[in-house]
């Protein structure tokens, strides 16, 4: 028997599965059966029900699905794992500092503040220019300003650390 | 007829060309770059030829290398598609030196609609209303700011050689018109080499609606009634419909014969689009003219079943019009949604992967224009959209519920898009009630990122989705589902 604990954005469910196709998803009895299409599809049946989905594997605790014109981005975790993510949730609480990043490829056409400055959340930081148009890259949290680690007129890579707020 | 055209564009657009080619029994060849040799646009057509790397300002924007690969293949014409070199005056200046035959309109009417001070100069000779603000660029700072307290704020600064929302800014306060200026000048020279930037008035909550028109090198002109766009996010058009459900018979009359007078006043040949903004007391201004096909053109030919790029080639060629007005009239109703590989919740990133899995809708009125087939690398170099979907329904309810049939039939797995944000606006009261205008997504849908507009929606597959959740990570030792990763994305970015 193995219990899951799974959030799909809006909602939460306690899962156990017994059998493979008989399952309990917040105590009410389900008969699944599922069906492997391809790496990125599959055949679910909910007792008569049928559905067709598109899944993504993100990582072993998140998958994106898609089924009929809704996205889902969904976390799974057993008992054990969500008591640990529980755990590092609260721990994660007390550390401020927190890093702004690139979102996506880009040159850095304006430094707007300099170490030491002290921002809020949502206040812009760097003017980065991708894909033709200028975009504001902002605070994610609430701080000081403890390192800027590009220049202006360089170029950044996706997921580059622009900014340390501590 | 010409015997071979060079498409001279990518994606979803290169494909749509290549196909009215390959009807026409005219042979159609394709240019890449080396991050789409492989290519859906390369795959569909007769030939393809290699014009250099990736980055579009060294491939498909570079002139010389298209016009050279054109006479060295012996193509007699060029179909520029939209974007890239396709309102480039002079581009189309060294086509028509080359001898070969530009699918387009006359350099000289590119550059004089192409630039919007010259264009709004010869509208307004010609009684086609214009939004209050200068005909000429500004010059300075003060004399910005005098206009702006003339014609009262807020106002729009617009880039003269400007289009698609590039070097583009709302100013609301005085103060902040210098910054604005600056930022407008700045993307305008960067994406179309010029820095001129004019100044007009705000108009409040507008409806975007505009005309297509067709006219020939034989002075005919017709017009393929309107479409509206006013569901916009940063002036980017993201669902269009034809016929526009805002307007009755009076008002498309005046429209659409303001659309072919705009035409006539600077002797256009190709398809065109007149672009109006529609105001809360019906009244229309031009906005812009767009000498080429438009990204929605699909709405039109659903509602008129004409085959606007075939005619847009027998027109280069010199053919007359054959289709008069009185030949056809609305029917029914098209509604186009844009897929783009982006991650709305993320600020609307750019989603960037390798497309694994990709089901098409299909069935009773249902059209994909697509750039992406299974394993189709979406890159940062282009543009995000990846495919347009296109419903017709006798009344503009049957097309929405197709739409949101089509919406669910179509799957496609590799990188995040837009899809699922359909749900909340096609079936939003204001969509439904005709009372959006182009300030709607802005107004009702933005202060709901991140995730929150899931929440209007009702639940539905949420339990579903819990199910396989757990039903793949009970086997994930069993079976290893492939792993992607995707463009993380940084919410504090817009």
């Amino acid at each position: 028997m193995n219990d899951f604990v799974v959030n799909t954005g809006l909602e939460d469910f306690n899962i156990t599965i017994n059998r493979s196709n008989k399952i309990l998803v917040n105590d009410n009895e389900r008969e699944v059966e599922l069906s492997k299409l391809s790496d990125f599809s599959y055949l679910l049946k909910v007792d008569d029900k049928v559905y067709h989905i598109t899944s993504e594997k993100n990582n072993s605790n998140n998958y994106s699905f898609f089924i009929d014109g809704f996205s889902y981005d969904v976390s799974v975790r057993t008992l054990l794992e969500d008591k640990a993510h529980e755990l590092l949730k609260n721990k994660a609480k007390d550390n401020h500092s927190a890093v702004v990043k690139s979102p996506m490829p880009g040159l850095v056409l304006k430094i707007k503040k300099k170490v030491g400055d002290t921002v809020e959340m949502g206040e812009s930081l760097i003017l980065l220019e991708a894909m033709k148009m200028e975009n504001d890259i902002r605070a994610a949290s609430s701080g000081e300003i403890k390192e800027i680690r590009v220049a202006e007129n360089s170029a950044v890579e996706k997921n580059e650390i622009l900014v340390v707020i501590g | 007829m010409f015997k071979k055209i060079l498409i001279a564009n990518r994606a979803e657009i290169a494909v749509r060309i290549a196909k009215a080619c390959r009807e026409m029994g005219i042979t159609s060849a394709a240019v890449y770059s080396d991050a789409d040799k492989e290519s859906l646009h390369v795959r569909v057509a007769n030939e393809a030829h290699h014009i250099g790397p990736s980055a579009a300002s060294e491939s498909y924007l570079v002139g010389e290398k298209i016009i050279e690969v054109a006479k060295r293949i012996g193509a007699d014409a060029i179909h520029p598609g939209y974007g890239f070199l396709s309102e480039n005056a002079d581009f189309i200046k060294k086509v028509e030196d080359s001898g070969i035959t530009f699918i387009g309109p006359s350099s000289q009417t590119v550059e004089l609609m192409g630039n919007k001070t010259s264009a709004r100069t010869l509208m307004k000779k010609n009684n086609v209303p214009i939004v209050p603000g200068t005909t000429e660029p500004i010059k300075s700072v003060e004399e910005a700011e005098k206009t702006a307290l003339e014609i009262g704020l807020p106002v729009m600064l617009k880039a003269s050689a400007g289009g698609g929302g590039k070097g583009m800014r709302r100013v609301d306060k005085i103060e902040d018109l210098k910054e604005s200026l600056e930022r407008a000048q700045n993307e305008s020279l960067k994406a179309f080499s010029n820095d001129a930037v004019y100044i007009e008035k705000f108009i409040e909550n507008p409806k975007h609606i505009e005309v297509q028109i067709l006219g020939d090198k034989h002075g005919n002109y017709i017009h393929l009634y309107e479409r509206e766009c006013s569901v916009q996010r940063r002036h980017q058009k993201v669902i269009e419909e034809a016929p526009s459900p805002s307007l009755n018979g009076e008002l498309r009359r005046k429209v659409t014969e303001a659309g072919v007078n705009a035409a006539k006043a600077c002797d256009y040949h190709n398809a065109g689009t007149i672009e109006f903004l529609y105001d809360q007391n019906e009244n229309f201004y031009f906005l812009e003219m767009n000498t080429r096909l438009q990204v929605e053109h699909p709405v039109t030919e659903f509602i008129t079943g004409i085959d606007l790029v075939k005619e847009q080639i027998k027109i280069a060629y010199g053919e007359k019009l054959t289709i008069e007005q009185k030949d056809f009239t609305i029917s029914g109703h098209a509604i186009e949604c844009r897929i783009y590989a982006e991650d709305v919740d993320g600020n609307f990133a750019p989603s960037i992967g390798k497309i694994y899995h990709h089901r098409l809708p299909s069935g009773p009125g249902v059209r994909v224009d697509r750039g992406i087939d299974v394993l189709s690398d979406v890159s940062i170099y282009y543009d995000p959209m990846l495919s347009k979907l296109i419903t017709w329904g006798k009344n503009r309810e049957e097309a929405l519920e197709r739409m949101l049939r089509a919406l669910g039939e179509y799957q496609i797995a590799g990188v995040k898009t837009n899809m699922h944000s359909y749900q909340w606006m096609l079936n939003h009261p204001r969509f439904l009630d005709l009372s959006f205008d182009i300030n709607f997504l802005e107004d009702d849908f933005i202060p709901l990122l991140p995730g929150k507009w899931k929440e209007e929606l009702p639940p539905k597959y949420d339990e579903v989705v819990a199910i396989l959740a757990s039903l793949l990570k009970n086997k994930d030792s069993k079976t290893k589902p492939q792993k992607i990763t995707h463009s993380i994305t940084n919410q504090w970015e817009n």
